[in-house]
């Protein structure tokens, strides 16, 4: 079964990337380097795994499964959105780089503030 | 049919007034004037079916389950009353038209009037108990407003408040008793009723349920010890007083004792009860009467005389007696509405009604002081005059006693009534001769005469009344009383004479003493005054009534401020551990145990979710006081939980778990950014330990009860609802059949809830002040709406309303349905609220979400009714399928409308709660603003 | 092989939601928290999707797209939050 080898190579594949963002998201040294973690390898791999399921149902149905692929659409968009926003957010908290931050001593955000 | 509109014309005819006042205080008047007219020709068209002894009647079930119909019955009591009513009601319109100055909003005036009449036209009228009691509470609301109807007095309001509790108190009271009366009888039918009486008689709970009604028949008439309201509703404006204490409100108690009559009078304890409280209140108030030196009062208190004479007459128990009570009723609703509007003339015309500062007044208003005599004269009973026919009745009843009150002292009855007799004359004579004769008074706010020829109609023609009845009873009085005394006793009355001579008797002898001692009584009126407020002060019911009142207050507040702290943690523990106690005791009695179900096998991804779940959990309490972090935490719950239901196959609940996470998320920072970051820490330890242990124990009586249900073999509703849900509702998604079909009536109610909560945030937030248009950040602001963030957002707007749709069209048939449907189109909008700021998202799209919300309600609802245009209940569900080339076979059902009826609500519900919240903050924040701008 | 590569999904996806606790548990900012949680929705996209798979039902295709729009929703939210303060502005 060729199919049942893809897939099951896709969900590897898929499963160790996504594994490895959140690896990345622990033990990474600071917020703007743990981003990179599930922003680019979880993408990777829950992309792959929703390939996975493509295919699984497009051979069990016999025909073209999408559903997968309007959530991939949508993952695709949204990840670069939420990993900006919340890379502004990091700054505007002057979120320390490379070096643990000391524990949460934020004041009200400033709205005026300038990034 | 008649008697229905006998009874709804007042009651729907009260808007015409209201309504006609804006043309004139003349159109207002004739409005009422011409209802109450219509309605008096309608019962005037039953008098010759009454006459001849035919029961006109109407009947409509209500709810046959509880016995319960709208039955209505013009036997003569009933005719008599409604005679009474519509009659005087015609006169007291007349003279509310005079009586009321420039400043009275008379629209409202007979607004309100209308509105007692109808009540009072339905418990003289009903031939259920059930509705003669709702009538009757309705009496007591409109003689609320009725009697607190010059509202910027404080002694109105304070009087209409009394009676209020009175009256409708006894009515409570009375409830009581007509539900142990209508289960005694089997019925609540009224004219089955009154054929039982022995049966009701017999009965072990006879003597409870008379007690109860008798509570609520002599606190509406006034009786001893319930008194104490009437002289106070004297606050009343003139025309209310003549109206309410003369036909109406007060002959309401003693309607009933005439209606029951049958059914419950003839035994020892009726006798004890009623005529004890009777003669007491026709002695005691009789000699306060003449104590009083207002004008109303005094007729105030002599009315209490008079119905406390009627009610001894009901309390003796024989059908003679009950026919001289009937007889009196009629008398005393001549005399006594002549007497008010008398009074309210001087009042009118003199600007005071001070007996002490009135005098000689015969001089200015020669016509008032005639109707005044004749009034005065038949409530003393004058010979000639028609309270000397009843009273004559009255003391030959009071001698012929068959009971006795003391054993071996059979005089006690027939000396009280002469010495209130006495009194009564006593009283008569002051109330015309000290106003009408002697000096002329010279301090009088203003200048005396006779009143417009308006005013003086309705008290003459009642005065015309007196003297005729006085004269020839059988003519004019004869066979109204037959028909009514009949109604009342349930048989042919006794032999009774109405004729003024009766020859030398003990009646005219207890006749002659009252008018000789009723002479010297008023003769020496100021010893027995100086008495009265001397060295023989009564209790003041007032004073009484406020200290209870009081008292009563403090103690509600007490027992309130005691359970009720405003503590919601408070609540919410006693919520928690009443529950815990509940769930616990089962298991700790043994009737519950786990059964022989097996488990749920448990492998590693679940083992995951419920670790991560139950972690997130206990995290979100700990961290409840970080208020931003506990939120992230509280998402991590509602996904581990979506997870959850998705294990146990549960889609649906996974789908609306996750929308109403995301909008609580969002609802919960709009409102922590009016916060503070931190919660305040309050908590003592023993706080903490008791909150932790109650945590505990809820968890575990929950999982315990969870264990139980799912390990026994249990037959659940689950089983009918999978079966139904396809052939019944036309869908295979059990879920969605349920909410729109099976249940759709809970989920109309839901809706309407949803409506009810999202205009409820939007009028206290515009309450705030929020200004409509705000200040509007500029396009490219790129800190307030960054451009990757916009770009994207409205890239997956259309995406997003796609999902929606899809969720709404297989929802029937898979998982979706309007509800998630409109959660996501709601969070797909939000997205771009929070993306491009509440000027461009209004500007694009819809801004009324009121409207939205209503046509959403109505679509449903409409939905609903279609129903009834196939003769189907209310929300009744249709499907079919239908074949389309190209599309092929496919479903309409009526369901779907009523779906988007849920999807219209949930959407603009959602959006409008959450779009005002954001509004707060940005009014705040552009406040000074605006102000400098404009500064 | 499709058993094998189902049962190394699952433990992998299992121990990435582990790992993405430890990061919402150890913080230390708000940012990375949220950080964390953004990741646990995209994590839980995969759970389905094995899930799904391993039923042979494509049932729960609909939570995982909502899961998707909602985490994005719930993210922007919060980092707008911490961003400006007012959400809705």
């Amino acid at each position: 079964m060729i199919g049942e080898l893809v897939v099951s190579l896709f969900i590897l594949v898929g499963a160790t990337f996504a594994l490895i963002g959140s690896i990345g998201l622990v033990r990474l040294p600071d917020f703007y380097t743990r981003l990179h973690g599930p922003t680019k390898a979880t993408t990777l791999g829950v992309g792959a795994l929703l390939l996975a399921s493509v295919i699984y149902f497009s051979a069990l149905r016999e025909g073209l499964s999408l559903h997968e692929a309007l959530i991939t659409l949508f993952l695709f968009m949204t990840a670069p959105v939420s990993a900006h926003l919340l890379v502004r957010a990091g700054l505007h908290h002057r979120v320390e780089s490379r070096s643990r931050a000391p524990a949460e001593d934020h004041g009200h955000p400033d709205p005026e503030a300038p990034i | 049919m008649t008697l229905l509109l006998i009874v709804l014309l007042p009651l729907v005819g009260a808007l015409l007034p209201a309504w006609f006042i804006r043309w004139g205080r003349n159109q207002s008047a004739l409005a009422a004037g011409v209802v109450t007219g219509t309605a008096f020709a309608l019962l005037l068209s039953l008098s010759s079916s009454v006459f001849a002894g035919e029961v006109p009647r109407a009947d409509w079930t209500w709810m046959s389950s509880i016995g319960l119909s709208l039955a209505f019955m013009a036997d003569g009591l009933g005719y008599l009353f409604a005679f009474l009513i519509l009659g005087i009601g015609l006169l007291v319109v007349l003279y509310a038209r005079y009586y009321l100055s420039e400043k009275d909003p008379m629209g409202r005036f007979y607004a309100y009037l209308l509105l007692f009449m109808g009540a009072m036209l339905g418990v003289v009228l009903a031939d259920n108990l059930i509705v003669l009691l709702v009538f009757w509470e309705l009496t007591s609301l409109t003689s609320f407003l009725l009697i607190g109807y010059w509202k910027h007095l404080p002694e109105g309001r304070q009087g209409a408040r009394m009676a209020l509790v009175v009256t409708g108190g006894g009515g409570l009271a009375m409830l009581a008793g007509f539900i142990l009366l209508g289960n005694i009888a089997g019925t609540y039918q009224l004219s089955e009723i009154l054929q039982m009486g022995e049966v009701i008689q017999a009965h072990d709970l006879y003597a409870p349920m008379l007690v109860l009604v008798l509570i609520g028949a002599f606190t509406k008439s006034a009786q001893f010890p319930f008194h104490f309201w009437l002289p106070h509703a004297m606050a009343a404006p003139t025309p209310v007083s003549a109206y309410l204490h003369s036909a109406t409100m007060v002959k309401a108690g003693v309607f009933l004792l005439a209606r029951l009559f049958p059914a419950l009078s003839g035994t020892e304890l009726w006798f004890f009860l009623v005529t004890g409280a009777g003669a007491a209140t026709l002695l005691f108030a009789a000699y306060v009467a003449l104590t009083k030196h207002d004008l109303k009062g005094l007729l105030a208190y002599s009315t209490v005389s008079h119905l406390g004479m009627i009610t001894v007459l009901f309390g003796i128990g024989t059908a003679a007696a009950a026919v001289v009570g009937i007889f009196h009723i009629m008398n005393h609703a001549a005399f006594k509405a002549s007497l008010f509007m008398n009074a309210g003339i001087v009042d009118h015309e003199t600007g005071t009604r001070d007996i002490r500062r009135l005098s000689g007044l015969w001089a200015a208003m020669p016509i008032t002081g005639v109707l005044a005599i004749i009034a005065a004269a038949a409530m003393a009973g004058v010979p000639l005059f028609n309270g000397f026919l009843s009273k004559e009745m009255f003391f030959e009843q009071a001698w012929a006693l068959e009971y006795q009150f003391v054993e071996g002292v059979p005089w006690l009855l027939p000396a009280i009534v002469t010495l209130a007799a006495l009194f009564s004359v006593a009283y008569s004579i002051r109330l015309v001769w000290s106003v009408f004769f002697g000096p002329q008074a010279e301090d009088l706010p203003k200048p005396p005469h006779d009143p417009p020829f308006g005013m003086l109609l309705p008290v003459g023609i009642l005065a015309a009344l007196c003297i005729v009845v006085g004269i020839v009873p059988v003519l004019v009085a004869g066979p109204m009383l037959a028909v009514a005394a009949t109604a009342t006793i349930g048989i042919a009355p006794p032999e009774y004479s109405l004729t003024l001579w009766h020859g030398f008797n003990i009646p005219l002898l207890m006749t002659a003493l009252a008018f000789v001692g009723g002479i010297v009584a008023y003769w020496k009126r100021w010893a027995i005054i100086g008495l009265h407020e001397g060295p023989l002060p009564f209790p003041e019911a007032k004073r009484i009534f406020d200290g209870t009142i009081d008292r009563l207050a403090a103690f509600s507040h007490g027992t309130t401020a005691a359970l009720e702290n405003g503590s919601l943690q408070r609540y919410l523990a006693l919520l928690v551990g009443a529950a815990v106690v509940a769930m616990g005791w089962p298991f700790l009695t043994g009737s519950w145990s786990a059964g022989p179900g097996p488990g749920t096998p448990l492998d590693g991804m679940s083992l995951v979710v419920w670790a991560i779940l139950v972690g997130a959990a206990v995290a979100t309490a700990a961290l409840h006081r970080r208020r931003i972090l506990a939120l992230v935490v509280v998402s991590v719950v509602g996904l581990m939980l979506a997870l959850a239901f998705v294990h146990l196959s549960a889609p649906d609940l996974a789908l609306t778990q996750l929308s109403v996470e995301v909008v609580t998320v969002v609802l919960l920072l709009l409102a922590l950014h009016l916060l503070p970051k931190e919660g305040p820490s309050e908590d003592s330890i023993g706080r903490k330990a008791r909150d932790v242990g109650l945590a505990v124990a809820a968890g575990c009586a929950v999982t315990a009860m969870a264990w139980v249900i799912l390990t026994n073999p249990v037959d659940t509703i689950s089983g009918f609802h999978l079966a139904e849900s396809y052939p019944g509702g036309g869908g295979t998604n059990v879920v969605n059949v349920i909410l729109v079909d099976f249940r759709g009536f809970d989920t109309f109610g839901e809706i309407i809830v949803l409506a009810i909560a999202g205009l409820g945030i939007y009028a206290m937030i515009d309450a705030l002040g929020v200004p409509d248009r705000w200040k509007i950040g500029s396009p490219d602001d790129e800190v307030r709406y960054p451009l990757l963030l916009t770009v994207i957002t409205r890239l997956l707007l259309p995406l997003a309303l796609l999902v929606s749709m899809y969720l709404f069209l297989r929802g029937h048939n898979q998982p979706g349905g309007g509800f998630i449907a409109g959660l996501v189109t709601a969070v797909a909008l939000i997205l771009q609220y929070v993306a491009s700021g509440i000027g461009w998202t209004t500007d694009r799209f819809v801004r009324d979400y009121h409207g939205a919300i209503a046509l959403g309600v109505l679509a449903a609802g409409a939905t609903g009714l279609g129903a009834w245009l196939f003769g189907y209940p209310f929300l009744t569900g249709w499907f079919d399928y239908f074949e389309l080339p190209i599309i092929g076979e496919f479903e309409l059902a009526s369901a779907v409308l009523f779906d988007i009826g849920v999807y219209l609500t949930v959407v603009a519900g959602v959006l409008l709660m959450l779009v005002n919240m954001g509004k707060i903050r940005n009014a705040s924040a552009a406040a000074p603003d605006a102000a400098d701008g404009e500064g | 092989m499709l058993t094998f590569a189902l049962t190394f999904g699952f433990t992998a996806m299992g121990l990435a939601m582990l790992l993405n606790i430890v990061r919402l548990v150890k913080g230390p900012d708000t940012v990375d928290r949220v950080t964390a949680l953004d990741t646990l929705y995209i994590n839980t996209i995969a759970v389905l999707m094995l899930v799904g798979i391993r039923i042979g039902s494509d049932i729960f295709f609909e939570a995982a797209l909502l899961i998707a729009m909602m985490g994005f929703v719930g993210t922007v939210a919060l980092a707008k939050h911490i961003r400006r303060g007012s959400i809705i502005e």
